[in-house]
């Protein structure tokens, strides 16, 4: 125990050590030379942008908007992605048809789909809910078929020794045997939501992290693409523990 | 032996056969078999002799293709109760829900399993707490203490037990049989044991069956000991004999199966 302890606060002193060592690098080579500040920017003049457009609301509202985007989509696609991969364990001929399909759908890149996304919904918010939509939905519809068919058969037995109906089997074991699936396609979803939003306003928006990153390298304003480029890394950590925080309390059972 | 002499399990004729890579491979054929109530049956046999495959056919998981099985209120759901090598409590589900599984598919059984599931916990040496538990919290021996709980609540007729004690430490599996055999006697319960442990067939059985590669009985022992206990009767003189009638007639299906 002592050893993990020891090891664990060894590892939270070294995790800063990477972030520190490049900021000043990056600081000491942007420092004397405008020419390098002008392509690469400078840790100062990024942390000033980000008390400025801080200051002014533009980095929240922009923010709010690629998040709402991001996560309607990702609530809504992994939701009716899991419930149709999970459907799909009742019917195997169903679950052959459908295999091809999805496979096909998980295979276009997200931006070959996004200028039709944009002529169908409009260059506002529902544009963008869609990519995230369609880019978490057929990950956490194969991942949630998978968690379906990959029942321990001994657990199909039991139910079957014990005169459960299909449904009650599909409730009891198929449904929470495919937790941790749907709970790893979250994890995937989360940069992919925030990719499909990101790239629906990179095309075309009014508002958010994508149009301001955008507007700003159109501008050679290397400053707030950085701080755009950053609050996209926050925003995914976050939500990233927010499904470590749901997946401690679903799967409480594993640990 | 029980006294009581109403019969728990009667099959007659029953064959069944895989197909396989489009050949019939027969695993049973014109078999017959009757459990009495109170009866505890074991099967030995060589590997793949059909004698799981006969346990499934039993618990309704296969068809048979030819023969019945009746079961003693075999028109009911819970005719049988099947213990299986390893457990198959959802690991997800604390003890206590894997117990009340049952419960949940059919809620007739909540109130007869809410009374007995102390009792039967207490048999099995298990404390009361254990139910807050996950089975991943749970040694080897425990989890199949706690599946052997699960599958006598649900109240069957008949239970059946492919090979159970077989991945438990010697000392744990000694244990387990003796408490199993004790509370199996006393609910005068009818049971049927698969093992390749000619010991433990002995030490818990009334009757031994060995079942041939035809997938038919080829040999069978009423085991009469005057020491019942299942823990301590290895060793004595007559369980020395048993074995020994048991093996001659088993060998000659090992020795099949080893050419």
């Amino acid at each position: 125990m002592k050893q993990v302890s020891l090891e664990n606060k060894i590892v939270w002193f070294l995790y800063p050590l990477p972030l520190l060592c490049l900021l000043t690098v990056w600081y000491f080579y942007t420092l004397d030379s405008k020419e390098h500040q002008f392509i690469f920017s400078s840790p100062t003049q990024v942390w000033q942008t980000f008390l400025r457009l801080s200051a002014n609301g533009e980095l929240l509202s922009n923010a709010a908007v690629t998040v709402f985007e991001a996560a309607i989509g990702f609530i809504l696609g992994t939701l009716s992605g899991a419930c149709l991969g999970l459907s799909l364990w009742a019917s195997r001929i169903v679950a052959r048809v459908a295999k091809p399909y999805m496979v096909a759908a998980g295979a276009i890149p997200i931006f070959a789909l996004a200028p039709i996304i944009i002529v169908w919904f409009g260059i506002g918010i529902v544009s963008k809910i869609a990519l995230a939509f369609i880019a978490t939905f057929v990950v956490a519809a194969g991942q949630a078929y998978q968690g379906a068919v990959t029942v321990d058969a001994k657990y199909l037995r039991l139910m079957q020794v014990f005169g459960a109906t299909k449904m009650q089997t599909f409730r009891t074991v198929v449904v929470p045997n495919s937790l941790i699936w749907v709970i790893n396609a979250m994890k995937l979803n989360i940069g992919l939501a925030l990719l499909g939003a990101f790239i629906g306003e990179f095309i075309s928006a009014e508002q958010g992290l994508g149009k301001m990153i955008v507007r700003a390298s159109g501008t050679y304003d290397m400053a707030t693409v950085y701080v755009g480029v950053v609050a996209l890394v926050v925003i995914s950590l976050l939500l990233t523990s927010l499904v470590d925080l749901l997946e401690r309390r679903l799967l409480s059972w594993k640990r | 032996m029980s006294n009581d002499l109403g019969q728990a399990l009667v099959v007659s004729a029953l064959s069944f056969a895989y197909v396989k890579e489009q050949k019939r491979q027969c695993i049973i054929s014109d078999l017959n078999l009757i459990v009495r109530q109170g009866e505890l049956v074991s099967i030995l046999g060589a590997s793949g002799c059909g004698k799981t495959t006969l346990l499934n056919l039993i618990a309704g998981l296969l068809e048979p293709q030819a023969g019945t099985i009746k079961i003693a209120g075999g028109h009911k759901h819970n005719a049988v109760g099947y213990i299986f090598q390893e457990d198959a409590l959802l690991p997800w589900r604390t003890v206590g829900h894997n117990l009340r599984l049952a419960a949940e598919l059919h809620h007739h059984l909540k109130a007869s399993i809410e009374t007995s599931l102390q009792d039967y916990l207490k048999s099995f040496h298990l404390s009361a707490d254990i139910v807050k538990k996950y089975p991943g919290e749970l040694s080897g021996g425990m989890r199949q203490r706690v599946s052997i709980i699960q599958a006598l609540l649900f109240r069957p007729e008949l239970i059946l037990l492919d090979e159970p004690f077989s991945a438990l430490d010697f000392y744990t599996k000694l244990r387990l049989e003796s408490e199993f055999y004790g509370l199996i006697k006393k609910q005068n319960k009818a049971a049927i044991l698969v093992t390749h442990d000619i010991d433990e067939a002995i030490a818990i059985s009334d009757r031994v069956l060995i079942m041939d590669r035809d997938g038919k009985f080829s040999g069978e022992f009423i085991v009469d000991l005057k020491e019942r206990e299942p823990e301590d009767v290895r060793g004595t003189p007559e369980f020395a004999i048993y074995f020994h009638q048991i093996w001659s007639a088993l060998k000659s299906n090992i020795a099949y199966e080893a050419s």
